[in-house]
């Protein structure tokens, strides 16, 4: 009896422990078998697991997979998260299962570099090649791809920071397009006389965009020392430049901080006349019902500096990478060669209305056409944005510091300290 | 020996017998433990693992000992979060609590008080996410509340970007979705108090507030300690409010620990550092619940 009532004991434990382990390994090993297929050469085109952090993007990701289906090529099971900080967090958890994902969205600068230093992405050096034997990739455009000298990832899109501005605002005060920076601030200073907010601007997730603007386009090599640490946050070229920022938030040049709606909707009203945004605004004013060119126009914005060899301009681009070791990997890395192609990109643009990345492909959108063969043209220098080319706990300390300034228009040494303090933290560690 | 007390005594467990149950009762209880184990101790026992490591999520932690308790307790914003959540945890007890108990002793005993008391519960049933988003609509500059003080003909403060002003404005907007829920709650402390002794001290010629300071209020003390408890361990925790008004800004002058906390894990996806706040929150609200429930479940505070 005894016996019996230990072994009841012990079964009873082993099972349930089983049923635990179970449920937490279920669904661990559906990719294993073909994994690490990295030889090279085609395989058969399948359904490739596709995550991203834009869910709002399924219905583009439909037509592109009519269009990748049309071309024998693979096609992708979207999966979409819509918050950033969670999807984030699931990719990185992905990589501690079998479960690695085929293709996935994900950021450049070092969040990329993270991942390719812990062997997570797919090489993409060959694609690259061939894509810049073709002329599909832009110049400079690698260098946000490229680590030692190797390739991982291809661009998912690109974004161009440009000036949106109400054509009827501009209208009923008389203005013109600017093509100086003069120009520009001598519109601003019109449209707060007739009592008009020139511009818009943030005081979180976009803090960082005027401070991107007046620095590169004051003095880009300091622009770039900065991401380097090479130039420091207090040097006299970025001070210099943060004083032109505060001048301007003085001179009443940009909308309350403390207004929360939305800045397409603001542009719509004429409450702002313009808005330094990336080349992804045109779709939220489009949804507005707003039509580009009549309602609205854009322009590449001037640099500060006058005497600049080269116009900047700065460029935001997100990866599609390829999950290093996931099931599917060599289709994946097939889908992502077709990807850079113009096929592919003319398929992009039509789904999105956006602009691509590809030279060859043109948007569908004149107004953003003409801006993009502007900014990419032979007069124009292309500079990362600054959230991506900025490290990870600068950026954290930073964005906080341009939040404060933007709502309070303080003292902008205080702030550039700050943030100097904890780029010394950063750099010392290197 | 009689026949109950022989069974008695067979009744009686042996050390021998106390011995085949135990075991075999392991097997019955394992389930749960394990359960309990897999989803409550271990990832609490390894996020204060985390705490002493650096760790970005890829790869493996590395042991840095008390490095993220040092960096923590060094920041100033940090300092700042402390002191925003402690403003949190005093205004949930003041306001929600205190407008819930005022809604129920109000309404208690009128007839349809449910009809008084449901329309304070309906924002409860919404997230604070949503609950936020529609606050900052009337607290943003220009918003509703800023055209009432105008019209007035005064200057409307800046409610959402000028701290302490902002979490203050906050934990008024989390009144009016958690008083409701308090008042339902107090209204049943009210209706099991027994009719007797209010029969009696009104018969003493007790009435209107001295009823309340003598008699009701004593004997609601149970139910109060639950719901000041539950309002503070809420309150440290408060996130969601602030995450849909202010995300914490400008600069981070609204932040609460459970934001920093959120933040320095999944924004600066510093793993460690976020780890390192979420085991001091946890050690604040675990201190403050058992200090509190001590002091209030103390025997010799009969009434």
């Amino acid at each position: 009896m005894k016996q019996h009532k230990t072994k009841a004991a012990l079964m009873a434990t082993v099972a349930s422990a089983a049923l635990l382990l179970g449920a937490c390994g279920g669904g661990g090993n559906s990719g294993d078998g073909d994994g690490g297929g990295n030889g090279g050469g085609d395989v058969e085109p399948t359904e490739l697991g596709f995550f991203t952090d834009k869910a709002a993007w399924e219905p583009q990701f439909d037509e592109m997979n009519a269009a990748s289906e049309a071309a024998d090529q693979s096609t992708l099971s979207f999966t979409g998260y819509s918050d950033a900080a969670a999807y984030d967090a699931f990719i990185k958890q992905a990589f501690r299962t079998n479960d690695k994902p085929d293709l996935f969205t994900w950021h450049t600068g070092g969040q990329l570099g993270e991942l390719v230093e812990a062997g997570l992405v797919a090489e993409t050096t060959d694609l690259w090649e061939a894509a810049a034997e073709n002329g599909d990739v832009p110049e400079g455009l690698i260098e946000n791809y490229t680590y030692d000298g190797k390739q991982y990832c291809v661009p998912l899109n690109v974004v161009y920071w440009v000036m949106y501005y109400n054509k009827q605002v501009y209208a009923d005060n008389g203005l013109e397009v600017p093509t100086t920076w003069d120009e520009l601030m001598g519109n601003a200073q019109t449209l707060v006389d007739n009592g008009v907010v020139p511009f818009h601007q943030m005081n979180f997730i976009f803090e960082f965009v005027w401070f991107q603007t007046v620095v590169a386009g004051s003095d880009p090599e300091a622009y770039v020392g900065l991401q380097d640490g090479s130039v420091s946050y207090t040097d006299p070229a970025i001070v210099e430049a943060m004083e032109v920022w505060h001048q301007m938030q003085t001179d009443g040049y940009f909308i309350d901080p403390g207004v929360t709606t939305d800045p397409q909707t603001l542009l719509q009203t004429g409450e702002v006349a313009m808005a330094n945004f990336g080349t992804f605004f045109t779709g939220q004013l489009n949804a507005l019902g707003m039509v580009p060119d009549e309602d609205y126009g854009i322009f590449a914005i001037p640099n500060v500096n006058p005497d600049l060899d080269s116009q900047q301009a700065i460029v935001e681009t997100g990866p599609l990478c390829v999950g290093a070791g996931s099931a599917n990997e060599q289709a994946a890395l097939d889908y992502s060669a077709w990807w850079m192609g113009v096929d592919a990109q003319n398929a992009w643009t039509d789904a999105f209305g956006d602009v691509s990345f590809n030279p060859n492909v043109e948007s569908p959108d004149p107004a953003l056409s003409a801006v993009v063969s502007q900014v990419t043209g032979p007069d124009f220098q292309i500079q990362k944005r600054w959230l991506e080319a900025t490290p990870v706990p600068i950026y954290t300390v930073a964005s906080e510091e341009f939040g404060a300034f933007v709502t309070n228009n303080g003292d902008p040494m205080a702030h550039l300290e700050a943030i100097q303090a904890a780029a010394d933290a950063y750099w010392a560690e290197q | 020996m009689t026949a109950p007390a022989a069974r008695r005594a067979e009744m009686l467990p042996t050390s021998k017998r106390r011995n085949t149950f135990a075991l075999p009762s392991i097997g019955f209880v394992a389930p749960a433990v394990l359960l309990a184990g897999v989803v409550l101790y271990l990832p609490f026992l390894y996020t204060t693992y985390i705490s002493f490591t650096k760790y970005n999520g890829l790869g493996d932690p590395q042991w840095v000992g008390l490095d993220n308790y040092v960096r923590m307790f060094s920041d100033p914003g940090l300092l700042n979060s402390l002191l925003n959540t402690l403003y949190w945890v005093a205004g949930t007890i003041v306001l929600p609590v205190g407008l819930g108990l005022f809604i129920a002793v109000l309404s208690h005993n009128l007839p349809g008080a449910t009809l008084f008391r449901l329309p304070f519960l309906i924002p409860y049933a919404l997230s604070g996410v949503a609950v936020g988003v529609i606050w900052s609509f009337v607290l943003q500059t220009d918003g509703a509340l800023s055209q009432i003080v105008e019209l007035f003909g005064a200057d409307a403060p800046r409610w959402l970007l000028d701290a302490p002003l902002n979490t203050f404005v906050m934990i008024v907007a989390s009144s009016w979705q958690g008083a409701g829920v308090n008042a339902l709650l107090f209204g049943i402390g009210l209706q099991s108090i027994p009719k007797e002794p209010i029969e009696a001290a009104k018969v003493d010629g007790a009435s209107g507030f001295t009823m309340f300071r003598t008699m009701t209020w004593p004997m609601l003390t149970p139910l109060t300690t639950v719901v000041v408890g539950l309002s503070i361990v809420g309150s440290l925790k408060t996130f969601d409010i602030v995450w849909g008004m202010t995300k914490g800004g400008p600069g981070g002058v609204s932040e609460t620990l459970a934001l920093t906390m959120y933040k320095e894990t999944f924004i600066t996806n510093d793993y460690g550092l976020g780890a390192a706040v979420a085991v001091f929150l946890t050690v604040v609200t675990v201190l403050a619940s058992v200090l509190y429930l001590r002091r209030q479940l103390a025997p010799e505070r009969s009434v």
